[in-house]
């Protein structure tokens, strides 16, 4: 693949405001297909509220969202799904009267335009994607019995049902212990090795170090700094945002 | 599907036989009083009486699925949904009152034309969620009763005003045998979409709107035409009952075309029977429309309720239709198609777990 392809996904000063608030202000980066991008940020960065910009849940107020080249920016969330964008919620948001395979083919009955299909081959495509991500066994039960991290699978298996080019997800590590956390770590490598582009928002240092190639670093709705895991993370702006300029003067020292 | 067990088999099994033995009563008793059964001594099951109250209560058999498209797939309360029943009603009224076209031309109107209203203040109010969409479209219900009666152009009123709209009768053989028929037909029809909407990708659609809106925008559904067009397609067969009522009554007012008590009652019957599902609304249907009929003492069978004089019943019928609703909507959330069906059994245990998750 040569340099001069465009972006996959491209964000161009992207501003949402609230009342007086910029939640997000300005932002802009790039996300090249078939890349694992990270991004952090202390709470209250504008972290989710990009992730809404981008998936059409949220108008933006200035700049642009493009996607292989043609902007999405204000377009109607159903729409953006359609183009190939997935995406799962921080508070997990579940059709509750639905078994999980239930769940799941929604996403595959409507979704982009590789998933849209009839109803049986929706069921067949919901079977595929809950083995993925390892849900398989528990297929036919109600949502309301499935556990926490589950539920956070059962969230990341509607979005792949969609077939989406690009994945956003929002926490999905977050509440999980260190022993789940490895298991939905897993679970993202084995939805990244089937082709698909995955941006994920994460708080949890080891997640964007262990699977990230590239991190974003948001802070007060700015980007702070972007680069290979490893060298963000020690980037002193980086601690000083984190952890209070105090306690980055002393890491220094 | 959850597993079912033997006796959960056991017990949709005697529901299926109990219904399928209601709905056939039903469907043949009408045929003794045919001429040829007659001379042939059989027994009269079903008198002009009889007939009345049949109608009636398939004709909410039509509401009550048609709500159960809005209110319980799409999980918006719609409030207001007697309004399509006056527009069907008032469509195919004036159309063979004042234009003169026979009557089955003039039916196929009234679902299309509560459809395109359904569709166009649809587009606003489906914005609205919860109370808001339930109080909106009350309102809508109650105005445009008003405005049929009030409208005047050159000084006469265009719908007939205050004094209502006659319809010239029907000229058919058993007319009370065909007017029956007819509403089992639209009832067939509200049945039938119901069980197809649920095994679609539209109804799928729907059900992911009625448990979480936003995630299902995000999974690709176009939730607003999706909305509008449930609301839509409740609107068309509730009109569809509108206009056979129209020509069946012969005349039409605003208190008939248009009684606010029917938005209760077809949402009452939707709970009662177990919203969601495809039977749950006519059985609900059935069992409250022959409640109401024995309350206000229509029925053969009558009982004295005592310290109630008989121009008092229809007010207390009021009365217990609304302790009725509070038992529905606190004891039985998912409806009676839910134990019948097999679902649950009807205990003890199960009306107090309902008391919980209700949280008063």
């Amino acid at each position: 693949m040569s340099a001069a392809v465009s972006p996959q996904l491209e964000l161009r000063g992207v501003t949402k405001r609230f009342g007086g608030v910029a939640a997000v202000d300005g932002v802009s980066f790039e996300v090249a297909k078939g890349d694992i991008v990270g991004i952090i940020g202390p709470n209250g960065a504008g972290k989710t509220t990009l992730l809404n910009c981008i998936s059409g849940t949220q108008r933006l107020d200035r700049g642009d969202i493009r996607l292989n080249g043609s902007s999405i920016a204000g377009i109607s969330p159903h729409r953006v799904a359609k183009l190939g964008i997935g995406r799962t919620f921080q508070i997990v948001k579940p059709f509750g009267s639905m078994t999980v395979r239930e769940n799941a083919a929604i996403g595959a009955l409507f979704g982009s335009a590789q998933a849209r299909r009839g109803v049986a081959g929706a069921f067949a495509l919901a079977d595929e994607v809950l083995e993925l991500v390892g849900l398989r066994a528990k297929a036919d039960h109600p949502v309301s019995a499935l556990t926490i991290p589950d539920r956070k699978r059962l969230e990341v298996a509607r979005a792949v049902a969609t077939r989406p080019q690009l994945l956003l997800l929002d926490e999905v590590m977050a509440g999980l212990n260190n022993v789940e956390v490895d298991d939905a770590l897993d679970m993202v490598r084995a939805v990244h090795a089937t082709g698909v582009t995955v941006l994920l928002i994460e708080h949890v240092m080891r997640v964007i170090v262990g699977v990230c190639r590239r991190a974003i670093v948001l802070d007060f709705g700015h980007v702070l700094a972007q680069g290979e895991p490893e060298v963000v993370l020690r980037d002193e702006r980086v601690i000083q945002a984190y952890l209070g300029e105090r306690y980055a003067k002393r890491l220094k020292s | 599907m959850i597993a079912t067990t033997d006796s959960q088999r056991r017990w949709r099994r005697a529901f299926v036989i109990a219904g399928a033995i209601v709905a056939g009563y039903a469907l043949l008793a009408p045929l003794t009083s045919l001429d040829v059964a007659q001379s042939a001594n059989i027994p009269l099951l079903a008198d002009k009486f009889w007939f009345r109250i049949a109608t009636y209560i398939v004709m909410f058999v039509v509401m009550a699925s048609a709500w159960n498209i809005i209110g319980g797939i799409t999980g918006y309360a719609a409030f207001g949904n007697v309004a399509f029943f006056g527009i069907g009603a008032y469509t195919t009224g004036m159309l063979i009152a004042k234009a003169k076209w026979p009557f089955l031309l003039a039916l196929p109107l009234a679902p299309v034309l509560a459809a395109s209203f359904a569709a166009l203040i649809g587009l606003p109010l489906l914005r609205l969620r919860g109370h808001y969409f339930a109080v909106a479209s009350l309102g809508v219900g109650v105005a445009l009763g008003e405005l049929v009666q009030n409208i005047d152009y050159d000084g006469r009123p265009v719908f007939g005003g205050a004094s209502g709209l006659f319809l010239p009768i029907y000229a058919v053989g058993h007319r009370g045998l065909f007017f029956f028929y007819l509403m089992c037909g639209a009832a067939a029809l509200a049945i039938a979409v119901t069980w197809w909407v649920l095994r679609s990708r539209f109804g799928y659609g729907l059900i992911a709107i009625r448990e979480n809106e936003e995630a299902a925008a995000v999974l690709g559904v176009n939730t607003t035409a999706y909305k509008v067009a449930a609301f839509a397609l409740a609107a068309a067969l509730t009109g569809l009952a509108g206009g056979i009522f129209s020509q069946w009554n012969v005349f039409i007012n605003q208190d008939n075309a248009f009684p606010i008590e029917y938005n209760v009652q077809m949402i009452l019957m939707a709970l009662l029977g177990g919203t969601g599902t495809v039977f749950g609304p006519a059985a609900g249907a059935l069992l409250l429309q022959l409640l109401i009929q024995f309350l206000g003492g229509s029925l053969p069978i009558s009982l004295d309720i005592p310290f109630v004089s008989s121009e008092a019943r229809p007010i207390i019928a009021q009365v217990i239709l609304g302790l009725l609703l509070i038992v529905v909507v606190v004891f039985v959330p998912r409806g009676a198609i839910d134990f019948f069906g097999g679902r649950t059994r009807l205990s003890l245990a199960y009306l107090r777990r309902s008391l919980r998750e209700t949280s008063l």
